[in-house]
Order: C-alpha cells, then sequence, then structure tokens
C-alpha cells in the first residue's frame, strides 16, 4: 500500500521503483490459473516438495501397477477356474438334479400308494362264499 | 473280456525315439508292462518271525502312481473303436486328427496267450499296432519262468527301425532286478545297457539303484541313480536321485473319490526345475473321471471323462493352458468299446 501511494500524482519522480515485494500484474497476464496455483507450492521448503513430488509419483505407479496386476490375475483366476473347476461343478450339479427328479418320480409314483395302503386297510375284496 | 489286458491307447506318433540319455528304458509310450501282484506266500500270516518283505514291483512303477493322477495333454480328435474277438485276442482302430501333428490311423491288435500266472494275467502278452504311414511298435511280454519275465519291443518309423530293446526281469521275494539292452548293434559296436536294481528294506520302505551304461563308435558313458521309496498308509513318497537330476514324487489317497500328487523334477542339463501338482477326483455315481494339473511353468491343464452309458461309449474332454505364453490347447477322445 505504501507503494501505492507514492505513485499519486501528488509522489515524487517517475523513475522510483516499486518496492520488491510487489507483483506488476500488466507484466504477467499469460500465466494460466495452473501455473499461479503451482508457483504458491514454491513456498513450502526443498525437503518437503520433494518428498511430496517422490510420494505422488510412487503412488501413480503403484497404482498402475496394481491395475494392471488386477487385471492379469483376473484373467489368470478366471480361465484357471473354467478349466480346472467348473466341469465337476456342471457334472455334480447335473448329477444331484437327475437324483431330485428320481427321488421325486418315485414320491409321485409310491407316495400316494403308501397312503392308499394306509388309509383304507378294508379295501381287500370280499372273498366270495357261495352255497 | 475274459482274461484279455486291453493295450492302453496308442502311442503317439514319432515320438518315444530313444536318445543317449538316460531313463530310456520305459518301453516306447503308450506300452506298459503288465502290472503282477507280488508273489504272496499263500497261508502264511504277516506276522511270523522273519516275515517275509514283499516284493517291491519294478523300478519304473515307482513314479507311476503318481504319474497316473496327471492329465495327458490333448491335442485334436481321436476315435478309438476296440473290439474284442475272442478271450485271447483283440483289435483296435484309432483315427486321429490334428492340426498340429499328422492325422492319420492306427490299427492295433493285441494276443494274450493261455498260461496263466494270475488272476488277471496271462502269458505271453503280444501287442501290436501299425500307422497308416507303416510304422510299427510290437511288444512280446512272455514269463520264461515263474520269476523272469521277458519282453522284446520294436519301434520302427516307416521301414527304418527306430528303436529294438531285449529286456529280462527277476523277481525274487524281496527284491526285483531287471535288465535291458537297448538299441544293440553289433557292427557299429553301438548300444545302451540298462540295470535296474529294487529291493525291498521294509515294507513300507524300497531302496534301488539304476546304471545306465551307452556306447557309440568314438563315446562311450555311464550314468547311475538311486532311488527311494516310502509306502505309508496312505500315501507313497519317491524319490530318485541321479546324475541326470532330481526327481520327487508324492502321492495321496485323499479319500476313495480324490487322489493328489505333487511332483518335483530338477534337471542337472538344462538346469531346470519344475514342481507341478495334480488331482484325480473320481465320481463313479455320474460316470465321471476328472484330471487336473497346475504346474509352476504356469501351466494349468484338465481332462474330463465321462462313460456315456448305456452304451459302450466314452468321451474324454482335455483342456491345457500356457498361461504366461498365451496358448491354449484342446482336444477331445471318443473311445467305442
Amino acid at each position: 500500500m505504501a507503494g501505492i501511494e507514492e505513485l499519486s500524482p501528488a509522489a515524487g519522480p517517475v523513475e522510483t521503483r516499486p518496492p520488491e515485494g510487489e507483483i506488476d500484474e500488466d507484466e504477467e497476464l499469460d500465466e494460466t490459473i495452473l501455473e499461479r496455483l503451482w508457483g504458491l507450492t514454491e513456498m513450502f521448503p526443498d525437503t518437503l516438495r520433494s518428498a511430496a513430488e517422490v510420494t505422488a509419483s510412487g503412488s501413480v505407479t503403484v497404482a498402475k501397477k496394481l491395475y494392471s496386476f488386477s487385471r492379469a490375475a483376473l484373467w489368470v483366476g478366471t480361465t484357471s477356474f473354467m478349466i480346472l473347476v467348473l466341469p465337476v461343478v456342471f457334472e455334480t450339479e447335473r448329477l444331484q438334479l437327475e437324483q431330485q427328479q428320481l427321488q421325486q418320480q418315485r414320491q409321485i409314483l409310491l407316495g400316494p400308494n403308501a397312503g392308499m395302503s394306509g388309509g383304507m386297510p378294508g379295501l381287500m375284496p370280499p372273498a366270495p362264499v357261495k352255497m | 473280456m475274459g482274461s484279455v489286458l486291453a493295450a492302453s491307447s496308442p502311442p503317439p506318433p514319432g515320438s518315444g525315439v530313444v536318445q543317449g540319455a538316460p531313463g530310456l528304458v520305459s518301453a516306447p509310450p503308450g506300452f506298459s508292462m503288465p502290472s503282477v501282484p507280488p508273489p504272496s506266500v499263500p497261508g502264511q500270516p504277516a506276522g511270523e518271525t522273519g516275515s517275509p518283505l514283499p516284493n517291491p514291483g519294478t523300478y519304473e512303477e515307482c513314479h507311476r502312481k503318481c504319474k497316473e493322477v496327471f492329465p495327458i495333454q490333448m491335442e485334436g480328435v481321436r476315435l478309438v473303436v476296440n473290439k474284442g474277438l475272442s478271450n485271447h485276442f483283440q483289435v483296435s482302430h484309432t483315427v486321429t486328427l490334428s492340426t498340429l501333428a499328422e492325422s492319420g490311423y492306427r490299427f492295433g491288435a493285441t494276443y494274450v496267450g493261455t498260461q496263466q500266472t494270475g488272476p488277471a494275467e496271462s502269458f505271453p502278452v503280444m501287442v501290436g499296432d501299425m500307422d497308416n504311414t507303416g510304422s510299427l511298435n510290437a511288444q512280446v511280454i512272455h514269463q520264461l519262468t515263474s520269476a523272469v519275465r521277458s519282453k522284446i519291443a520294436i519301434q520302427t518309423q516307416q521301414h527304418k527301425f527306430v528303436n529294438w530293446q531285449c529286456d529280462m526281469e527277476y523277481r525274487g521275494d524281496d527284491f526285483t532286478s531287471a535288465v535291458t539292452l537297448g538299441n544293440p548293434d553289433v557292427l557299429l559296436g553301438s548300444g545302451i545297457i540298462v540295470a535296474h536294481y529294487l529291493q525291498s528294506i521294509s515294507p513300507a520302505l524300497a531302496l534301488g539303484g539304476e546304471l545306465v551304461y551307452h556306447r557309440r563308435p568314438g563315446e562311450e558313458g555311464a550314468v547311475t541313480s538311486l532311488m527311494g521309496r516310502y509306502t505309508g498308509n496312505n500315501y507313497v513318497a519317491t524319490l530318485t536321485l541321479g546324475g541326470a537330476g532330481a526327481h520327487a514324487t508324492y502321492y495321496h489317497r485323499a479319500n476313495d473319490q480324490l487322489q493328489l500328487g505333487v511332483e518335483f523334477e530338477g534337471s542337472m542339463r538344462t538346469q531346470e526345475t519344475a514342481v507341478s501338482f495334480g488331482y484325480q477326483l473320481d465320481l463313479p455315481k455320474a460316470n465321471l473321471l476328472f484330471k487336473g494339473s497346475v504346474d509352476s511353468n504356469w501351466v494349468v491343464g484338465a481332462v474330463l471323462e465321462k462313460k456315456l452309458l448305456p452304451l459302450p461309449l466314452s468321451l474324454a474332454l482335455g483342456a491345457f493352458l500356457n498361461q504366461k505364453k498365451n496358448k491354449f490347447q484342446c482336444g477331445f477322445n471318443v473311445t467305442v468299446g
């Protein structure tokens, strides 16, 4: 603020240089917002900046490797499961279904029979006694 | 079929050529010596003083129990028709269609003789196989005396003799010894002699050794290896150590449906090691036999065999995938009869 006051018409000669802490907006208009934000990071100490950079690039590398590893692992796992386990699973399920069907059929066949013979004990035909 | 020994599936064409490498004793692939039950003395309980040690079997059979658990790599289509013409004679026709190897037709015949040594075995056994190109595989197995068995095997590629070997095996009470003479050529002075010896140390432990001597005009060499086999309640562990490398197998029978096998192989020649894990799942109720294997070379494979009753048909589907090289191979076999 002190510098602005000096540049007012009532101030001294035109050659007066502005103090060093001042930013002249007219000279750096072509700096993008990102570059300005990046410039803000220069306020942190060097060690912190390098540590942050290493961490960031390391985590990007790790993320890439993790992604490609999980892709390969998923493919290997799926194809190996398909070859090693799937046929047996299909066949055992088919066997179970067949056995269930057989059991159902047997129940339908023998179930009502068992019920009838149990519920109507006197269904024997009367022996004809002809005099 | 009575006591007819069915020949196992025909050998793949062109393979099994004998090189000067040790361990070539085994017959051309696809052929196997019929297993003989150990000669047990009937009526003698095992608890007697000096109870006899059991015969340990042959040297080649030690690793076989574990190897049988692993699936074989199938490629292309194969149709096998087995027909038994009588109690002693069986004929098989095989048509192979494949993309990698040559397609062809193979005719095989098996004759089992009348001299019966056990409930499931008769001698002599003559097995022969001829290809559509004229390659012949032939094997004659005969039991000369009650303890001596001999085998002669010949393999030709078209008209040229590739492999001819003669083998004699003596089964003692608690040991087995065998001598094999491979590709003897008197004119050239070349040949391979393999001697096996396997001794039962205890009812569970058997130790043995193998000596391979090969000779060609201008060079000769010998390789020895030692073998130990331990049989437990439901497992068999075998270790072979020799000049050619180490080979260890472990076979475990988890229950009557599941069998596991682990195999470790290290070779001095190629300086490579490999570990494989295999399992066999047997579901007779579903008429299913499933074998799967995982390898340290990133190879995953499985074979599914299903009996299509009521027809005497059997369908086998196989798939092998090499994850590292991203190569896949599949095939199926149909066996009739």
